[in-house]
């Protein structure tokens, strides 16, 4: 709708799909932006699912195919994760490290320079690698005390 | 290089993206490093979480893109075609409005006092000076005795 509304906004120079794309990435922004963000994930807010998916994680090498239901898992898991993100930092590692997106593409899809798109990448893949393994040593300390 | 922490190597460039070399060095540091072993295994699952984020796909309906081409074309036509059509189009109610009402004005500034004038013309033709004077005492009453006269005078001629 937005799209719709704003057509006479497009000049025609470059190409639909990056105009929509901007669009896209812009409305996306606004609303995660509304969304109160939670400020930590810990080990007691994870789904009994979500235990088992980190379960079988640790155990595998992450070389084979997921489940359907797997998938759907992990991408909770990566909702509440990405939740301690900013929407621009968000949005730079989905694409970079998700979508494999070069970060030429990033910058044009967006309209940030390049080195911005690095900074943020950077920023946000250290805060979610950090967030989880946080989230991995309180397993591994509650698997330990059970054992104990 | 085995001392060196592997962090950084880590947050630069999505684990999947990291070159043979590079996943090299950190195979040997995180043999010996604890903190990094945790640091790798860490961002070896966000990989995976985050992969399985990015291929939950919303498509969107079939004929989105149809239909904002076509919207997009028919605005483009709009826009291309010259000015001054473009002007008669909006205002072409305007314009029908003022002729009509300069239509209006018109005849009844020429058709409809011409008509009362000859009328007046008439009537003035009626009350003319002239007439007035040539038919003056025409209206009055013949007296009694001018009657009596009349009709006696054409007896008598008629003996």
């Amino acid at each position: 709708m937005k799209a719709y509304t704003q057509l006479g906004s497009f000049e025609g120079r470059g190409s639909l799909e990056g105009w929509l794309t901007r669009i896209a990435t812009n409305t996306c922004l606004n609303m995660v932006r509304g969304a109160k963000r939670r400020p930590e994930l810990t080990d007691s807010d994870l789904t009994d699912d979500e235990h088992s998916w980190l379960d079988q994680q640790s155990a595998s090498d992450g070389g084979e195919q997921p489940s359907v239901e797997n998938s759907l898992v992990a991408t909770d898991l990566a909702d509440r994760l990405l939740a301690v993100l900013s929407p621009e930092d968000q949005q730079a590692l989905l694409m970079i490290d998700g979508e494999e997106a070069s970060i030429k593409e990033v910058a044009e899809a967006t309209g940030w320079s390049e080195s911005k798109v690095k900074v943020r990448a950077f920023r946000a893949r250290r805060k979610v690698r950090e967030a989880m393994d946080k989230l991995l040593s309180y397993r591994n300390k509650r698997a330990d005390s059970a054992a104990d | 290089m085995k001392d060196k922490h592997i962090t950084e190597i880590l947050d630069n460039v999505s684990i999947a993206a990291l070159s043979e070399s590079e996943m090299n060095e950190v195979r040997a540091h995180v043999l010996d490093c604890v903190s990094c072993r945790a640091a790798y295994e860490a961002a070896r699952v966000s990989a995976v979480v985050l992969k399985s984020r990015a291929r939950t796909v919303i498509e969107p309906s079939p004929f989105f893109h149809t239909r904002v081409m076509a919207a997009w074309r028919e605005q483009q036509a709009v826009e291309n075609v010259p000015a001054i059509f473009r002007l008669w189009k909006s205002a072409k109610v305007l314009v029908s409005s003022m002729a009509l009402t300069t239509a209006a004005l018109a005849v009844l500034s020429f058709v409809v006092p011409s008509r009362a004038v000859a009328v007046d013309d008439q009537t003035a033709s009626v009350y003319s000076a002239e007439s007035v004077i040539l038919d003056q005492g025409a209206d009055e009453q013949m007296t009694y005795e001018q009657v009596l006269s009349t009709i006696y005078a054409d007896e008598d001629e008629a003996r």
